[in-house]
């Protein structure tokens, strides 16, 4: 009896200390972990023509194709992590799994602690998704009938179902066409509904696959603030693929570039930007047509009528120097601004080899 | 355990309830389309009738069973497709990656996809079944029987199919052959067992189910076997498992889509 006493009260207390270590930021915890997670997809490969057709139906020919390739990373709570990659490059595919959708062909993944393989339905009370290109509503339903069967779907009481309609309600807005129709729905409002129907039950994380595309810039920056709010309120993790730059810069502050199956870089947004932003754009309107010079470190992107675009290497030249041998004294205009963020990615997506960050 | 039964019950009574709110949307077709498919099925009895004016007996089968024949098939499909449609577009779904939605939610994949979609019309071909036991062959323990096979017919028409549909987690091309069978098995249960004889007899009781889904309980309805009875209801039980099991064995093949279309259609 004294033992059991000893151990609760053992217990008890590292618990405590752990909850007072994790608020003090002393413990991190890990809520996506992939080790070395694979997944190959056997296409099927046809000759051209007729002649082909026929020779495949005898001897079929198969291709594999390593969509995810011994893909190992870890996403701390409360993080937003912009997971992106050229189309193909195994980003979906990587989701997917994560997700419980497809099953690994190799490694092993854990979300929360829970296997998606053998835990599929206890993963899914935890986790939230949006896939931008597929609905996940009824269309002839209204938002709110819809709300309501996602609140069956996970459990939750209708009183507290009705309740958290309500906060979620004024949180993104939704008043005006909680009653209408899906289908009669803009994209935005849509979108909107699609977050706020993957967010009802409450997950920790919150798992977004090009939750913005075809919005215009408007929606865009306000479905990123609500995103934003909703980490920042309650905590939740994000885990972001999209195409869209702006979303990357505005929401996250880790990105992890995957390529060919293989992620090519995993860093802090403000590491990425410090080391790769070494470049900067020198924007002038020139009075008068000067001869621009032939420097290491300097290159004329554009030369149109008195407007020039130069690109300067710092690494090389410093922004002072090129200022002086291009005699900016003579400009009548003049910008200098970093390199796009895009075109850094362009940069790491079209690089073969895999890029170590200095 | 009872709990998680009970939420996934809530569910499916909330996924039917919708379904059918959607096609009652427009109030007509929905009528009509319940109307005109009872109307399709009762030109058959014309078709019988004037058969059975020629001869007493078809296939060593009188009106009267000819009738629970065609009521049970029509009940059997409908009750199937009422709450099941989705079943029947499996392999498409398949193929196109389509069950992604399902496999995001808390709640068993396979009846969350059954259960998405209803057809209108099945509800006719439901009413028209009970309609014809009614009109023709009434008697209180028959209806009882014609209830409990008709649930026993959906589960097996049900069942097959989504041994069939699930073929496409496998073949690729595997959704002509899954219509087909479903098709083959449908036409079948419409005519008397006694007319086939040999090889397509061996065909309807053990690859085609139909004997098992309709001819044995048009049977014990006209004199009760209890050994028939078990055979139907064990069959019944025994095949639900198989096409579950392999289901999801299917399911760990699934390969998912990027198709940039709606996900519950």
């Amino acid at each position: 009896m004294v033992y059991t006493q000893k151990c609760v009260y053992g217990i008890a207390v590292l618990f405590y200390i752990s909850i007072q270590l994790k608020e003090e930021g002393g413990i991190t915890l890990k809520v996506i972990e992939a080790d070395n997670l694979s997944k190959t997809f056997r296409i099927k490969q046809k000759e051209k023509g007729m002649a082909g057709s026929i020779k495949s139906v005898f001897r079929p020919q198969t291709k594999e194709i390593h969509a995810v390739d011994q893909v190992s990373f870890s996403v701390e709570e409360g993080e937003m992590l912009a997971f992106i990659g050229p189309n193909g490059a195994g980003k979906s595919t990587t989701i997917k799994m994560l997700t419980g959708i497809l099953y690994p062909d190799g490694g092993r993944a854990q979300i929360l602690g829970i296997d998606p393989v053998k835990k599929r339905k206890q993963l899914c009370y935890q986790i939230g998704t949006v896939f931008g290109q597929k609905e996940q509503l009824w269309a002839h339903l209204t938002p709110y009938d819809n709300f309501r069967f996602f609140g069956a779907i996970y459990d939750i009481p209708d009183s507290e179902t009705e309740r958290r309609i309500q906060e979620f309600s004024d949180i993104f807005e939704l008043g005006a066409f909680i009653n209408t129709p899906v289908r009669s729905l803009s994209l935005g409002q849509r979108i909107r509904c699609e977050i706020v129907a993957s967010l009802l039950h409450k997950p920790r994380v919150l798992f977004l696959d090009e939750p913005t595309i075809g919005l215009d810039p408007v929606v865009k920056d306000h479905i990123r603030s609500l995103i934003k709010q909703m980490n920042r309120e309650l905590h939740t993790t994000i885990f972001l693929t999209s195409h869209d730059v702006g979303d990357i810069e505005k929401l996250c502050k880790r990105i992890m570039i995957v390529n060919a199956g293989q992620i090519v870089l995993d860093e802090s947004m403000e590491h990425l930007k410090y080391h790769y932003l070494n470049k900067k754009i020198i924007e002038m309107k020139l009075s008068n047509h000067t001869p621009l010079p032939d420097l290491p470190g300097l290159t004329v992107l554009k030369e149109k009528n008195g407007q020039v675009r130069l690109e300067v290497d710092t690494a090389v030249m410093k922004i002072n120097d090129a200022l002086r041998f291009i005699d900016a004294e003579q400009a009548e205009d003049i910008t200098i601004s970093n390199v796009p963020l895009e075109n850094i990615i362009m940069e790491i997506y079209r690089s073969e080899n895999r890029v170590q960050v200095p | 355990m009872l709990t998680a039964v009970k939420n996934q019950i809530r569910v499916c009574v909330f996924s039917v309830k919708y379904n059918i709110m959607r096609e009652m949307l427009n109030k007509v077709t929905f009528l009509t389309n319940i109307l005109f498919m009872m109307l399709n099925n009762g030109a058959f009895i014309i078709q019988w009738l004037i058969l059975f004016r020629l001869k007493e007996e078809i296939g060593g089968y009188s009106i009267h069973q000819v009738m629970l024949l065609w009521g049970l098939s029509a009940s059997s499909y409908g009750l199937s497709h009422i709450l099941f449609a989705r079943v029947f577009s499996l392999p498409e779904m398949i193929v196109n990656g389509k069950l992604d939605c399902y496999l995001v939610l808390p709640k068993n994949v396979l009846l969350s996809v059954m259960t998405s979609a209803t057809s209108t019309s099945a509800i006719g071909d439901f009413l028209y079944g009970f309609l014809v036991i009614c009109i023709f062959c009434f008697r209180i323990d028959r209806l009882l029987l014609f209830s409990l096979f008709t649930i026993t017919g959906a589960l097996i028409i049900t069942s097959f199919s989504l041994l069939m549909g699930s073929l496409s987690f496998w073949f690729v091309r595997a959704e002509k052959f899954s219509m087909h069978m479903t098709n083959v098995m449908v036409s079948f249960a419409t005519y008397p067992d006694g007319i086939f004889k040999g090889g397509t007899r061996f065909l309807l009781y053990l690859v085609i189910p139909v004997g098992l889904a309709i001819y044995h309980p048009v049977h014990i309805m006209t004199s009760f076997d209890v050994g028939m009875f078990f055979t139907v209801i064990g069959y019944t039980g025994l095949l639900t498992a198989a096409a579950i099991t392999v289901f999801y064995l299917g399911l760990r093949r699934y390969s998912s889509g990027n198709l940039m279309e709606s996900g519950r259609m």
